[in-house]
């Protein structure tokens, strides 16, 4: 077979990646150095960088407090993903009458916009009094469909003969769930967390809708607060993106291996 | 075969979040250490000779004004100090009668408090 070489493939992915990367870096180095978009001669690098627009960030709104309501959210809605999504991802796997419709279900509910759904979801937080609350902000995203298929694809990729072997032991089925399939599943698993956790960081809507307090808003929405207070913002606005963008980047790139394996399970089966 | 302990210790993820606990710890051992509030400097001529007498303003910028946070006279070596300030972003200006003023300047600090050292002096001019 002819070899090709494959030198003109990764100067091209390295282009390509560069002109992606192109946007983040500009965020980065206006959070640095607080030039405008229009500055002339524009620069790649920044221009005297300092940090003190994060400092601004920092002080300007109780960013703590932002920082820790998202990541208590952020921590229930992974947490919920994890268990709700396994187990609905185990019944899927399984025989019963239906099953077809049900999927055929899950999919066309993928299709329905959030917005549609917000005035039942508001109604129903309101009428379980979980306004103005962690849990009421975690409760619409505490499972997710695509997340389901997930965790369906890793079961099914992992032998019956186990599951099997474990029932015959006389295992029941939500230890086969904790102690068979969710340990070979770490892929799954990773790439639960980090879409459960990317999706909860990243909500706007549904925290403005039920949070009527100003103690328990989370970081996009002190996003908007903050761009009410400061006035010259070019510089501390970048740097709040980047300052609400790092957890979830970082979390991304710890468990990037396992998240684009989770996603590909099952992808080329049968 | 049995691990070494502490071997998770090695695992990507304990290394990169106790790196941050750790940094995030010392930043506030720092930060504990050096916020004390003082700022020190000194105000000259503009030919470098020592102003004593000189009033010396520390303020603070809101949207529209400037909030006077503190005054300092300096010593007749033109040393001023202020103490017990909380502010990461200030600006002093310092004036005497006939020998002239320094306009307001900025001062950006890392954290509330910060201890500041001002290394160049402030430099009174008459104004034209």
């Amino acid at each position: 077979m002819r070899q090709y070489p494959r030198w003109p493939i990764h100067l091209i992915l390295l282009v390509v990646s560069a002109l992606m990367l192109i946007p983040f870096v500009w965020v980065l180095k206006t959070s640095l150095s607080g030039e405008n978009i229009f500055s002339y001669p524009p620069s790649l690098l920044p221009r005297d960088p300092h940090l003190f627009f994060y400092v601004d960030v920092w002080y300007t709104i109780p960013f703590f407090r932002y920082l820790v309501n998202s990541a208590v959210v952020s921590a229930i809605v992974v947490a919920a993903n994890i268990v709700f999504n396994s187990m609905a991802g185990y019944a899927l796997t399984r025989n019963f009458p239906a099953k077809r419709a049900m999927i055929l279900l899950f999919l066309s509910c993928m299709m329905i916009p959030f917005q549609v759904t917000i005035i039942p979801a508001y109604l129903i937080t309101k009428k379980m009094a979980l306004l103005n609350s962690y849990l009421g902000m975690a409760l619409p995203v505490c499972s997710t469909i695509i997340c389901i298929f997930v965790f369906k694809a890793s079961f099914e990729a992992i032998p019956k003969s186990l599951i099997d072997a474990a029932r015959i032991d006389g295992l029941p089925e939500w230890r086969i769930v904790l102690r068979i399939l969710l340990p070979l599943s770490k892929s799954a698993i990773a790439t639960n967390v980090i879409l459960a956790f990317i999706w909860s960081w990243n909500n706007f809507l549904w925290p403005l809708v039920i949070i009527r307090d100003q103690e328990m808003q989370t970081l996009p929405l002190g996003l908007s607060r903050f761009l009410t207070v400061v006035e010259d913002t070019t510089g501390a606005l970048y740097a709040f993106c980047i300052m609400v963008l790092l957890p979830g980047l970082i979390l991304f790139l710890l468990a990037q291996k396992e998240f684009i394996a989770g996603l590909t399970t099952g992808a080329a089966k049968g | 075969m049995r691990q070494p302990a502490m071997a998770w210790l090695r695992n990507r993820y304990a290394l990169t979040l106790g790196s941050l606990a750790a940094l995030a710890i010392f930043w506030n051992i720092y930060v504990a250490l050096n916020n004390d509030g003082i700022i020190a400097g000194r105000a000259v001529t503009a030919d470098q000779q020592p102003v004593g007498g000189a009033t010396v303003i520390l303020s603070e910028r809101s949207l529209l004004v400037a909030v006077p946070k503190g005054q300092a006279t300096t010593n007749e070596k033109g040393e001023f100090r202020f103490t017990g300030h909380a502010l990461h972003r200030l600006y002093l200006e310092a004036h005497k009668e006939g020998v002239g003023r320094m306009p307001p300047k900025e001062f950006r600090l890392y954290f509330k408090g910060q201890n500041l050292s001002i290394e160049k002096p402030l430099v009174l001019a008459e104004s034209r």
